[in-house]
């Protein structure tokens, strides 16, 4: 795990009132692999793919797998997909970690390869849109093939979506009622100007996916990692 | 229903034990194995109740639910997800009353305390067949997420909720979900009928 430094955090749909302090917290450097999952499912027989329960699972739970204990090899070193946000929390329970919160994900995820804030760092936002414009190969590549951030942490961008502790606190209709009192996030155009950082597209996509999953939703580029508070 | 009530005294006790441990294995987990896949019973959170009680979640099962998730410091929206649920209670039968139970569910487990829950119970004059509840912040969390209910904490104390209330079966399928405010309850209510026995 490498350590990301504290630092406030203000969410996409945001009054200066509703900024995030973070803590200085562990975070995983690579998300979690199909050979890491494996060995949880075999010591916690409950969340194999056949025995996982509907309740915390739907039907696409690790779909890309032969069996409860088989994936393709070619997928050993790839990050865990088509794992639900039950799943997720449970494994990093287990190794004594947790879900990272939103707020500590985006933070860490500021970093470029140079600097812990790379917002202004027009090089590398244009990277991120680049790889996100690329559409996803017919599988998932290995980890920690994407440069490096500030703090030692690969993958964040350019491999998979991740899971966040508080993922359903993306609210995107008029229940949002504190950040907006009219319904602005309903439209696209009004959602965005009440952003705080109307041309950061990804952090857009994060927050469309964040607000479309639901727990149990076990999506094929969806994967997770995991945080420890310090 | 009466074979699992017959058992849940075993299955609470063996809940209770293990709550302080996150990670069990099947072979120690019997308690929620008669219940369906799907059932929200299957959560094995505790929960305090507005008397002070405290229950693993699936002592409600074994009966027709009526549930939302609220706080009770929500100045608009929850004082009305009530009263949408008093609509709902108030379109069945005495007869049919007695089958159902009543839960809110609270997603602020800092300051929704038994005696402010009691105080919540006391203002909407909720009578004996609705409970109020609230657990830990993980397993209101796991709550939220199996309810499918969104819930963002704001900097004041409150939060930003989705509203809807759901329709539970005895062994914890979510049947029917109204969602929004102040909504026709007309396919609730017949939704909720159908879960009952017709009175004798």
């Amino acid at each position: 795990m490498v350590e990301i430094q504290g630092g406030m955090y203000s969410p996409l749909y945001s009054l200066d009132s509703q900024k995030v302090k973070v803590q200085p917290f562990l975070m995983d450097a690579y998300p979690v692999t199909n050979s890491d999952f494996l060995a949880f499912v075999k010591k916690y027989p409950d969340w194999k793919k056949n025995s996982v329960k509907r309740l915390y699972a739907d039907s696409s739970y690790l779909r890309h797998w032969a069996n409860d204990t088989a994936f393709p090899q070619y997928l050993a070193n790839s990050p865990v997909v088509n794992v639900s946000w039950f799943a997720a929390k449970k494994y990093c329970e287990c190794e004594g970690k947790r879900l990272a919160t939103t707020a500590e994900w985006e933070l860490a995820a500021k970093a470029s390869p140079t600097n812990k804030d790379g917002s202004r760092d027009t090089a590398f936002r244009q990277w991120i849109v680049g790889v996100l414009s690329k559409p996803s190969g017919s599988s998932t590549p290995s980890i920690g093939q994407t440069p490096r951030n500030y703090y030692g942490v690969y993958d964040l961008h350019g491999l998979v979506w991740e899971w966040t502790y508080d993922f359903n606190s993306a609210l995107t209709t008029g229940e949002s009622r504190g950040n907006s009192s009219l319904d602005n996030t309903l439209f696209c155009g009004g959602g965005s100007f009440a952003s705080k950082d109307v041309d950061n597209y990804p952090a857009f996509m994060r927050f469309a996916i964040r607000s479309s999953v639901k727990a149990r939703y076990c999506v094929p580029n969806l994967g997770f990692r995991c945080v420890r508070s310090q | 229903m009466v074979l699992l009530s017959c058992e849940s005294s075993v299955s609470e006790k063996v809940g209770e034990k293990q709550s302080k441990e996150c990670c069990t294995t099947s072979a120690d987990e019997p308690a929620s194995a008669k219940l369906p896949d799907e059932s929200v019973y299957n959560l094995n959170s505790t929960w305090k109740t507005q008397q002070g009680e405290s229950f693993p979640f699936n002592h409600f099962r074994g009966k027709v639910t009526v549930a939302a998730m609220v706080f009770t410091h929500c100045a608009s929206a929850c004082p009305r997800i009530v009263a949408d649920i008093q609509r709902i209670e108030k379109a069945l039968s005495a007869e049919e009353r007695k089958q159902v139970q009543f839960l809110l569910i609270s997603m602020d487990p800092e300051r929704d305390t038994p005696e402010r829950m009691q105080e919540f119970a006391g203002q909407f004059q909720l009578n004996t067949q609705w409970t109020l509840i609230s657990s830990t912040e993980d397993a209101t969390m796991e709550m939220a997420n199996i309810l499918g209910v969104r819930v963002k904490k704001l900097s004041d104390g409150g939060f930003d909720h989705s509203n809807v209330i759901h329709l539970i079966n005895p062994a914890g399928i979510i049947v029917h979900q109204q969602q929004g405010l102040s909504v026709d309850p007309t396919e609730t209510v017949t939704a909720l009928k159908q879960l009952l026995r017709p009175a004798a």
